[in-house]
């Protein structure tokens, strides 16, 4: 990491787009936490006289859906849980991939063996029947969903920080740092670890959307979120149905704009933020 | 070298159980077996459910039934699924088949647009090339498959009436390498778009990374071409991390992918996995699990083989 | 483990070089193929083996095996495997006069013994069979249908080609046959020869199974695709195509595949909502509105965790079937007091209407203490699920919603998990198509106390002749179950059929009871 934290913040503001992306998002991350208490929307009642399907209205900004219920309250809602699937799936993800990615590569030996095997495993598992029984075995609820997304995507960061670790540890400077007799974690922390590590702030960025859209095609599969709890992921699946695909875009566009709007914020923020650790490329 | 290669071989075993264990517990813990979705229809009786308890084998303890499928399994049998009562085996030689065409299709398209775009964004930052692989990478990342797939039949199937909507043949069987290729477009064209943000990312990333590198420098100053450079040394030392997304998508191929055969009707892995899930016909779901699980084990095997292949520094003799 | 991977892998290599050489087949293009979608997959095509016993199962079957009859919506009946019946015996037997045109796809015409001796072997308690209930009617069979030794069993050939069927209790042809028609098959037995009954099921036969319904048996992708061909010489006529291929596909791409013609029909009828109507009218398919219903709604309640009969009453009072009804059929749909299908014989004088105030009065005389009952639902239900708790919550029943997938669902009520389910079937035109089977020892899915009153009217509605009478003990039955509340009947639903002009002369609405009139479809040129 080339200087300090201040140094890096600064570098990132000066990328006006990245700058701009965080922008965005954290307006996002605003109005779905405080839009639906200021303006008292609700998700989860059914507006029998506005009935099924109404279109946008003055009372319904994006009108409502199959059982009366108010839409934008649902966009709003929805958009709480898929942030709070993308980023703490994403959060959990790095938070096991990166300390084993580290171990595997740096110590080698043994750790690196039994944890490539563990990624082994984690990876093989078809993921769709580890999601089935986490939920039948817990209910189906917003942390098991988060929690199986998360684990089962560390194992592509803990490979790549792994792999980068392989090159890095051979690199002269570590050599020489080992050569002068610095302890693992030291070595580890201040010469392994920024520049192993910073590759990975774009794939964790990617991982947030990937979680988002993880969750969305589970939702298709009938084992995500499930209703009557709203998420983008399971709002969009209404376009799964041709007469609201091709009739209703209010219904289902609002959420794929939001989803796409999100991951390509966090795309750009994650590349900012990696020019920003490592000025040289 | 080779005891590297040995002790990979013999480690696998291990992990391999492990797998088939942790999937056959976890098919325990999951409430219902097949005796349930009996009571659907409401014509069911006890008597019924005892009966096909019976026969299944579902009324034994669990880790004779463990045992049994791991000897069925030694034996080369992985006996025959509840459901339809065929052979787990000949489920998969069905669909495997199918799977590897449509996954296979759809990446290797993927690998061809993306290793290229992605060095030509990494080259001019900024440019043309630079910003289709962004929007390309965007569409990929952004867009759930589920969508791409009822979007790209709403268009081509349905507006357009190019390419058809469903099935691998016009008329259920095989009637040539045309219309197989004609049914192929759309389902592999979602798959490669899926897969395509990934490896546009990890080749741009890398390419950019390498760039950086000292004897990139060195290089340009001993007065190679910028194709030269690009070619010989770049795509050279982005090779680890490209291969390395590239090889993680083959246990993916093998697998299938269960949102593009569902909603095309394509008999592959992913659609029979995902039926033998919801009809809790457990020696179909062991059996994909079985065959997945040896692809990901030869992935990873390969992968790390090529990690040393391509940078001799990594040692093998270590650990 | 290596031994399998090897054939697999060759399998594999087979596949692509096929593919890579073999040119276009003249001779199977020319072939005219109606496909068709499905939602499901079949299992078993075994009839007599299916695990899941499901409709998606038993279209399958409709087509590769002969039934004796073939049943409209409306409840009448066309000759199919049987060309004639008669009642005999005070109305304990029925003669078949079976077809004497009608053939195994081998060539080996069907016989009255052939159909007997299905069912001597299906009955046989040796036999690993599923689904044998539908032969305890039978005379010599005990409750579960298996053969009581000693006693004579209830299908005799009389001669090559009159089957004669005793019942336990009189009963008439015609109810017989709308009662259990689509679970009598005729098998092979020919072909089965001398295998023991305990081996039955193990036979090569059932890869390939043949039989005699109007289309034979090409090719399977189990679980995903089925290829049959016309059986040129059914009974009743040819099918007007070739092939017949039917595909396992997601919900959401049936109809965009429809439109786009790549199917000719989706099984079960093309059942559309009203506004997928729009749209394919739009799209210039010809919409078919259901006269006859073809779904029933029923919310499932555990009597044992819901023991107070003014509690169940009331959550019955609370719901709004109007709504409900209107949610879930878009105004296809009517609400009912009663399990009884309207438009059959048998009526009952109970109406329904919403009455929160008396469903909280009802609350209060049976001690609602305020707990949260657990509704269990399937994902494609949830939406039904917000409203019932919405409904509830406005008279004070505090719900909570599971939505689980149905293994999960059918499971979770039989062991008594969840207080309620919503669950939805396809009505029969008896009056006890829906009571009869979940008011028994073994499949007592309400989780009833005590079944005494509810069995004994269902035994003595059975066994009574007079229709009259019939229909005075059909009313104090509906009384008993208006008064008990062991389920809510919620509504009966029409459907609306989309047709495709590629294939012509689809009986749809009865499609939707499980038989099809594929020997009528006519493939259009082009």
């Amino acid at each position: 990491m080339q200087g300090g934290r201040r140094e890096v913040w600064q570098r990132f503001r000066r990328d006006r787009r990245a700058f701009a992306c965080l922008c965005i998002l954290g307006a996002e991350a605003a109005c779905v936490l405080l839009l639906p208490l200021l303006l008292g929307l609700d998700p989860y009642t059914s507006d029998l006289t506005a009935g099924f399907w109404a279109p946008p209205s003055a009372g319904h900004w994006l009108g409502t859906d199959d059982v009366g219920r108010d839409l934008f309250a649902r966009l709003l809602c929805g958009g709480r849980v898929s942030l709070l699937v993308g980023f703490c799936a994403a959060a959990i993800s790095v938070a096991v991939g990166i300390p084993l990615g580290l171990l595997a590569g740096y110590r080698r030996g043994a750790w690196e063996f039994w944890i490539m095997r563990l990624a082994d495993l984690f990876q093989t598992f078809p993921s769709i029947v580890l999601v089935l029984c986490l939920v039948a075995v817990v209910g189906p609820s917003v942390f098991n969903i988060i929690l199986v997304i998360g684990l089962l995507g560390w194992t592509g960061i803990a490979r790549l920080v792994y792999g980068n670790t392989l090159s890095v540890r051979e690199k002269e400077y570590v050599l020489a740092a080992r050569a002068l007799g610095g302890s693992t974690a030291s070595i580890l922390r201040r010469n392994v670890l920024p520049n192993a590590v910073s590759p990975v702030w774009a794939a964790l960025a990617l991982r947030v959307g990937r979680a988002i859209l993880s969750e969305s095609s589970l939702s298709f599969l009938g084992v995500g979120i499930r209703t009557p709890q709203a998420s983008w992921g399971n709002l969009i699946q209404y376009a799964s149905n041709l007469t609201v695909l091709t009739t209703r875009p209010w219904v289902w566009l609002p959420p794929g704009v939001c989803i796409i709007v999100t991951v390509l914020c966090l795309q750009i923020i994650g590349d900012g933020l990696r020019n920003a650790l490592d000025p040289r490329t | 070298m080779t005891r590297y290669i040995r002790n990979r071989l013999v480690s696998a075993v291990p992990v391999f159980f492990g797998i088939t264990i942790l999937v056959f517990l976890m098919l325990q813990v999951v409430p219902g077996t097949i005796t349930d979705l009996m009571g659907e229809q409401g014509v069911s009786s006890a008597a019924d459910k005892a009966a096909l308890e019976a026969s299944l084998g579902l009324d034994r303890p669990l880790p004779v039934r463990y045992g049994a499928w791991l000897w069925d399994l030694l034996r080369g049998d992985l006996g025959n699924s509840y459901a339809s009562g065929k052979e787990v085996s000949g489920l998969i030689a069905q669909r495997i088949g199918p799977s590897l065409l449509l996954t296979g299709s759809g990446v290797l398209l993927a690998v061809l647009i993306a290793v290229p775009l992605g060095v030509l964004s990494a080259w001019k930052p900024g440019s043309a090339w630079d910003r289709a692989a962004g929007v390309l990478c965007l569409v990929s990342f952004g867009v759930p498959g589920f969508f791409l797939c009822l979007v790209g039949i709403f268009v081509f199937s349905v507006v357009l009436g190019w390419l058809p909507s469903q099935g691998m043949y016009a008329s259920g069987v095989y009637a040539g390498l045309g219309d197989l290729l004609h049914h192929l477009i759309l389902p592999a064209g979602v798959v490669c778009l899926s897969g395509l943000g990934d490896l546009v990312r990890q080749t741009r990333s890398a390419c950019l990374e390498t760039l950086g590198e000292d004897y990139i420098t060195t290089a340009r100053a001993k007065g190679l071409s910028e194709g030269a450079v690009m070619v010989r040394h770049v795509l050279r030392g982005s090779l680890i991390p490209v291969l390395t997304t590239v090889l993680t998508h083959i246990p993916h191929i093998i697998g299938g992918s269960v949102v593009v055969e569902r909603v095309f009707g394509w008999p592959g892995m992913g659609s029979l996995l995902f039926s033998a899930i919801f009809s809790r016909d457990d020696p179909v779901i062991m059996g994909v699990t079985v065959v997945i699980a040896l692809a990901v084990l030869l992935t990873n095997l390969l992968l790390d083989l090529i990690y040393g292949l391509a940078d001799p520094r990594v040692r093998y003799e270590e650990g | 483990m290596k031994r399998r991977i090897l054939p697999l892998l060759l399998a594999l290599a087979l596949v692509l070089g096929l593919a890579a050489c073999a040119g276009p087949n003249q001779e199977e293009a020319a072939q005219t193929v109606v496909r068709c979608g499905l939602s499901n997959a079949w299992d078993s095509l075994m009839p007599y083996n299916s695990p899941s016993g499901s409709n998606y199962s038993r279209i399958i079957y409709d087509k590769i095996y002969d039934r004796l009859a073939y049943v409209h919506a409306d409840g009448t009946l066309d000759p199919r495997g049987a060309d004639s019946w008669e009642s005999a015996d005070g109305g304990l037997t029925a003669l078949f006069h079976l077809s004497e045109k009608a053939a195994f796809h081998d060539g080996t015409p069907v016989t009255a013994q052939h159909w007997a001796d299905t069912i001597a072997l299906l009955t046989d308690p040796d036999c690993p069979t599923l689904g044998r209930g539908a032969f305890s009617v039978l005379a010599g069979t005990d409750e579960t249908g298996a053969a009581v030794e000693g006693e004579s069993l209830g299908a005799q050939a009389v001669d090559t080609y009159t089957l004669k069927l005793t019942f336990k209790t009189p009963t008439t042809p015609e109810d017989f046959l709308l009662d259990k028609n689509r679970e009598y098959y005729v098998l092979p037995t020919h072909l089965i020869g001398d295998t023991p009954a305990s081996e039955v099921m193990e036979l090569e036969l059932w890869n390939a199974p043949v039989g005699s319904g109007p289309c034979s048996f090409v090719s399977e992708v189990a679980g995903s695709q089925i290829v049959l061909a016309a059986n040129p010489d059914y009974q009743l006529g040819a099918p007007g195509f070739d092939q017949l291929v039917i595909t396992v596909m997601d919900k959401s791409n049936l109809l965009t595949s429809l439109i786009a013609g790549d199917l000719d029909y989706y099984a079960f009828g093309g059942n559309a909502s009203v506004e997928d109507a729009q749209v394919a009218r739009q799209a210039g398919l010809e919409v078919l509105e259901g006269t006859v219903p073809n779904t029933f709604y029923e919310l499932m309640l555990n009597n044992a965790s819901i023991p107070s009969a003014e509690i169940r009453r009331a959550i019955g009072l609370a719901l709004d079937k109007d709504a409900l009804c209107l949610q879930s059929t878009q105004g296809l749909g009517t609400p009912t007091a009663t399990d009884l299908t309207p438009g059959t014989a048998y009526t009952s004088p109970f109406t329904w209407s919403r009455d929160v105030e008396q469903a909280m009065e009802l609350l209060r005389q049976g001690g609602y203490d305020g707990r949260t009952y657990k509704l269990a639902c399937t994902s494609n239900r949830s939406g039904l699920a917000a409203l019932m708790q919405q409904n509830l919550g406005e008279a004070g029943i505090a719900v909570e919603i599971v939505t689980v997938d149905s293994a999960t669902l059918f499971s979770g009520m039989s062991e008594g998990k969840y207080d309620m389910a919503i669950a939805s079937h396809t009505p029969g035109a008896l009056p006890l198509w829906f009571t009869a089977s979940r008011f028994t020892q073994d499949n007592n899915i309400f989780h009833v106390s005590d079944l005494a009153p509810y069995t004994e009217y269902i035994s003595q509605i059975q066994t009574e002749q007079d229709t009259a009478v019939k229909q005075a003990l059909v009313e104090r039955f509906q009384e008993l179950l208006v008064s008990e509340r062991p389920f809510i009947p919620l509504w009966f639903g029409t459907t609306l059929h989309v047709q495709s002009p590629t294939v012509e002369g689809i009986d749809y609405p009865s499609s939707s009871f499980c038989n099809e009139n594929v020997w009528d479809w006519v493939k259009q040129p082009g």
